[in-house]
């Protein structure tokens, strides 16, 4: 799924997670959360790096259908994890599979403005730099003695919290002209281009047509037109 | 509060993208005019920042952990339209990226933490900074006073417990017109939401104020928002350029936003007092004094009574502030 051009794994992606998002039907909802698993098995993504992300969604996932399940019974509760979890699978093997570079040029050529996609290119360069910056400073806060604060009420904890997050701003805004002149110098004009324009390939319309055609069943089942 | 896909009904979903796009748009529309190729590497700077800030984990007690949104922090730091865009960007990264937050909820999650939060957070800072600036007390940095101290922090504190409400109620607004297919009942996600926020809020506003003291006693010159100073100008074009005059309609468009989910929830049953009355068989009697206006049956007559009852609450404050000489001390 590497190989694919990203922009026919964004379109592919969205509109089997817009038809999933809209499926009330019990039956229907597994069929979406089997194909995610189907799509998550063929995508090559490491399966404990994709359970591993899971389980970061995992909360907010449970609290909702929890809820759903006390309130409007146990049909509807499981309907809303496996309807959560056939989005929040699908999604993770797009953000897991593609490259963040082609990602971002991939939205560009799909008609994102150019303001967005350039700042999402340097934002997520920065977030590289800043998350070691902050990891190096946390270790340091750490061999200091340091461990998190206690509550809420520990305003010592809370004032060294506040500065580590001041003092990664500093050290970062000092980086970013620097960075900045580096772009001009390789001849940055305020759009985001990538190196090799490739146009779709059989393999990507193949894919897209897979999702559509298989998008295009849930929902023409979802609306009852076989019923 | 990064809603996940499949989560909301369609509709709400359907409605947070548009009231997304628009702002965004108009957003995008002013920030292309005011921003310069060389202010991108800023922009994405703090975005990129609170990115990672909100990998900060602060302790809240118990063993919970909460950690900060920023979307104040940013729009105090750089405007509220640097602020929507930037969040934005954070939002697209975080939900493209790792998962978090879904496509068809990104409208919503958008909405509550790019567009809700900044404006409530920058807009509350602004209005409340008047009141406090009789409060000189210098803080142990130097160059903050208790006042910006006290008003950013109650600007961070709003700006997480506004977009939390706004994330509670689209979850009951969801679960009451899908019949329970959707959502989480207000039952639960009012209470859960707002209780947990109340206090992830108040960790908010402590560390936002740790921030900006650092930031501002180091490098002065990344907050262009406090460091900046309100040049008089006379007339109505002085009212309409002024920070005040922002700042209400920034709480305006949160207002705007928030209208259509009320009327999607909103009951046409009577309130507390009208039952009460109903079942002791008391009728209501003729008003000694009655308004020309209504609070409204459709979303725009809504929102005009909104946008008149603000704009009247609003020039009652600027009169008594202008009386009592607060925030003259200020400029």
């Amino acid at each position: 799924m590497g190989r694919l051009d990203a922009r026919a794994k964004i379109i592919g992606v969205v509109v089997f997670v817009t038809v999933a998002a809209m499926l009330t039907v019990t039956e229907l909802i597994f069929a979406a959360l089997a194909l995610s698993v189907i799509f998550a098995a063929f995508s090559q993504v490491p399966a404990r790096h994709l359970l591993k992300a899971y389980a970061g969604a995992l909360p907010f996932i449970l609290i909702a259908s929890v809820s759903v399940f006390l309130f409007a019974g146990i049909d509807r509760g499981i309907g809303m994890w496996a309807r959560t979890s056939a989005c929040v699978i699908a999604l993770l093997v797009l953000a897991s599979a593609t490259e963040s570079l082609q990602l971002f040029a991939g939205l560009r050529r799909l008609g994102v403005p150019k303001i967005i996609s350039t700042l999402l290119m340097l934002t997520y360069k920065y977030i590289v730099l800043m998350a070691d910056e902050l990891v190096r400073m946390k270790t340091a806060r750490k061999a200091r003695g340091f461990s998190g604060g206690r509550s809420l009420f520990d305003l010592r904890g809370l004032k060294i919290i506040g500065y580590t997050a001041g003092m990664v701003f500093v050290r970062a805004s000092d980086r970013a002209e620097k960075g900045y002149e580096g772009l001009k110098m390789r001849g940055f004009n305020f759009d985001l281009k990538t190196w090799r324009q490739t146009r779709l390939a059989a393999a990507d319309l193949a894919f897209i047509a897979w999702f559509a055609v298989v998008s295009g069943a849930l929902i023409t089942f979802q609306l009852g037109a076989f019923a | 509060m990064h809603i996940p896909d499949g989560l909301m009904d369609p509709m709400v979903s359907a409605i947070g993208w548009i009231e997304f796009m628009v702002v965004i748009a108009v957003a995008l529309l002013i920030s292309g005019k005011k921003f310069k190729e060389k202010d991108l590497p800023r922009i994405a700077v703090l975005s990129a920042g609170i990115f990672v800030a909100q990998m900060l984990n602060f302790p809240i007690g118990g063993g919970t952990t909460g950690h900060l949104v920023g979307a104040a922090l940013f729009a105090i730091m750089a405007g509220p339209v640097i602020a929507m865009v930037g969040m934005t960007v954070i939002l697209v990264i975080q939900a493209l990226m790792f998962g978090d937050g879904g496509i068809t909820a990104f409208g919503l999650n958008a909405t509550n933490m790019a567009i809700i939060a900044p404006l409530t957070g920058w807009g509350v800072y602004t209005l409340v900074k008047p009141f406090l600036a009789g409060l000189k007390t210098e803080t142990k940095h130097g160059k903050m006073n208790l006042g910006t101290a006290i008003a950013i922090g109650v600007g961070a504190w709003a700006s997480v417990f506004v977009s939390a409400s706004a994330c509670a109620a689209e979850m009951a607004v969801s679960y009451a017109i899908s019949g329970g297919a959707y959502g989480i009942a207000a039952t639960v996600s009012i209470p859960a939401m707002l209780g947990y926020h109340v206090i992830i809020a108040i960790g908010e506003a402590m560390i936002t104020v740790a921030v900006a003291a650092y930031v501002l006693s180091v490098s002065p010159n990344a907050f262009r928002s406090i460091s900046e100073k309100n040049v008089a100008v006379p007339g109505l074009k002085g009212i309409m350029s002024s920070k005040i005059a922002h700042a209400t309609v920034a709480v305006l468009i949160v207002f705007a936003l928030a209208l259509p989910l009320y009327f999607m929830y909103s009951s046409e049953g009577a309130d507390g007092l009208e039952k009460t009355m109903e079942d002791a068989g008391v009728d209501e009697g003729d008003a000694v004094l009655t308004s020309p206006f209504e609070y409204g049956e459709t979303y725009f007559a809504a929102l005009f009574a909104g946008i008149l009852g603000f704009v009247a609450t609003a020039l009652v404050g600027l009169g008594l502030m202008n009386i009592f000489k607060i925030g003259r001390a200020a400029e």
